[in-house]
């Protein structure tokens, strides 16, 4: 018997646009859906649709001052903000609302048990973003919104974060580095060779969250078989101790051989054999409860089947 | 790039005369290693270390309690005794590189920053030094680092850095390294960007090569030489 998997998706996420010169473009969510709608597995999704965030959440981790500014650099019509990395319209604030709104959606389905996962289609991506601070193409951190929603709304004691963006999610690790109740894993290249340059193997999280962020950095030219070696090593365990009540997944497909933000190798069944891991991972420990959402991942060509693969797995866990 | 702006200005010192404690004292509280030893007017005259104290203390200090006795005769230890004499010390004037190649030469850890008159005027450690560096780097900032390889003739780096401005892209640093191929040089720009794609590939359509980050190596030898 198939999950109940929502998958968030809708065509306001592709209005916030990044000119003509940037990766991360409104095209790659399309490029998502046509993958899963070609392999017939629509009909077996249950549709989420995007709806604006309560401030109060985007404020659980963001200062509300770093919020305002974003919404009235968007009113202004800026369209780079904090960085030249991030190219934005007047409809980003509103955008990104929408994305993280949609994000805690999905998660009150399956925190209600109406769903058994979730898979959120979503720009733009957010796990670069800190408390204060766009990077790397990311606004509002979606994922660690959607944590502190979780834990405030139900109770539950500990989440664990799963990052496989091939790039460190920075803004995710510093917002939760001192807290015990959050777990954050990332894998992804090494910030030597890659942004945003951290995430080295030493960075494992601050005072009472010491022990509870772990990073294993991956040598360029790595793929499949050395990213499965090291998600046996350093995931599992730790979450087999940690046991997370939910898991909460930053999917970037950026790792993939022909993804060229990056000299990691992973191929397409690379991708799915880490989102099984992690799915057995959640139904070990979390009740199958499991929330994935969109982080990076541009090669238009390879998303398509990646996205299907990855939905697949959630639906057949 | 000079001393006087990387060093630590609020040195803290001992006597000649103080006793051993004092100075162990000192170092477990400020986390220092090193202490530079001044008389009046501030001038220096020697330099004592952790390990200076350590190898004047009895091995019982280390494996149980030493008994008052054994305490008293210890505290009676001054740090003149200890220190090392007329230590290797550098101007503020020097530069970061010259503070650099000092202290690998001496094989110390810091060095005692004195001016002309002879006075003490602060001190540098590698701890300040790797600070320093990790600046240069510019790798406290989130940024991509490439590696390219051109030929050494005039004007590949303007070529480079053209490109890089072209696409809008701030530079954190660029090194220039020697590679293992004669007549060849290894570029690495640490660019403040994660959107590395478009660059990419307008280097290479300039002709140039980017190097496999697993062949990077910022201090290889010439292989020919």
């Amino acid at each position: 018997m198939s999950n109940r998997t929502g998958f968030l998706y809708d065509d306001k996420y592709q209005e916030h646009l990044t000119g003509n010169y940037h990766p991360e473009v409104p095209d790659r969510l399309p490029a998502v859906y046509k993958g899963i709608q070609e392999a017939g597995l629509l009909e077996q999704l249950t549709l989420v649709k995007a709806v604006p965030a309560d401030l109060k959440w985007v404020e659980t981790v963001h200062d509300p001052q770093y919020i305002k500014r974003l919404q009235e650099a968007c009113n202004s019509g800026s369209n780079i903000f904090d960085s030249p990395d991030n190219q934005m319209c007047s409809a980003t604030y509103e955008v990104s609302l929408l994305a993280v709104g949609g994000i805690l959606e999905a998660a009150r389905l399956v925190m209600e048990g109406e769903l058994d996962n979730a898979f959120c289609a979503v720009r733009p991506p957010g796990h670069h973003a800190e408390v204060s601070q766009a990077m790397g193409f990311c606004y509002f951190n979606n994922i660690a919104i959607a944590a502190r929603y979780i834990q405030q709304e139900w109770d539950i004691q500990r989440v664990g974060i799963v990052d496989f963006d091939v790039h460190h999610g920075n803004g995710t690790q510093h917002i939760f580095e001192r807290d015990p109740t959050v777990f954050y894993y990332s894998i992804h290249q090494h910030p030597t060779f890659a942004y945003p340059g951290t995430g080295r193997e030493f960075e494992k999280g601050k005072d009472a969250g010491h022990g509870y962020t772990k990073n294993s950095p991956m040598l360029p030219g790595q793929g499949d078989n050395e990213y499965k070696q090291t998600l046996q090593r350093d995931l599992v365990p730790a979450f087999d101790d940690f046991k997370p009540q939910v898991i909460l997944v930053s999917s970037g497909f950026d790792g993939h051989i022909e993804d060229n933000m990056s000299d990691i190798k992973l191929t397409t069944e690379g991708f799915t054999w880490i989102i099984k891991l992690i799915v057995e991972l959640a139904a070990e420990h979390a009740q199958g409860r499991l929330i994935s959402v969109l982080e990076g991942g541009y090669s238009i060509r390879r998303l398509p089947e990646l996205a299907r693969n990855h939905v697949k797995i959630l639906l057949d866990a | 790039m000079f001393v006087s702006n990387s060093m630590t200005r609020k040195v803290i010192t001992v006597e000649p005369d103080d006793g051993i404690f004092k100075a162990q004292e000192l170092m477990a509280e400020n986390k220092i290693r090193h202490l530079p030893v001044t008389t009046s007017g501030n001038r220096l005259i020697g330099v004592v270390t952790d390990r200076d104290i350590r190898s004047a203390l009895p091995y019982k200090f280390f494996k149980s309690t030493p008994s008052e006795a054994e305490k008293n005769n210890v505290a009676e230890l001054k740090i003149k005794d200890i220190m090392t004499k007329d230590p290797i010390t550098i101007s503020p004037a020097f530069t970061i590189q010259d503070a650099l190649l000092v202290i690998q030469d001496a094989r110390v850890g810091a060095l005692p920053v004195v001016k002309e008159d002879g006075t003490l005027t602060g001190i540098i450690s590698v701890r300040d030094l790797l600070r320093a560096f990790i600046n240069v780097l510019g790798i406290g900032e989130p940024g991509t680092l490439l590696c390219i390889l051109v030929e050494e003739k005039v004007g590949q780096l303007k070529k480079i850095v053209d490109a890089i401005t072209e696409e809008n892209i701030s530079c954190g640093s660029v090194l220039v390294a020697r590679y293992w191929e004669k007549d060849k040089r290894a570029v690495f720009p640490y660019l403040l960007t994660q959107n590395v794609v478009y660059i990419k590939e307008k280097l290479t359509r300039l002709g140039f090569t980017l190097l496999d980050p697993m062949e990077w190596y910022l201090d290889q030898l010439p292989k020919n030489e």
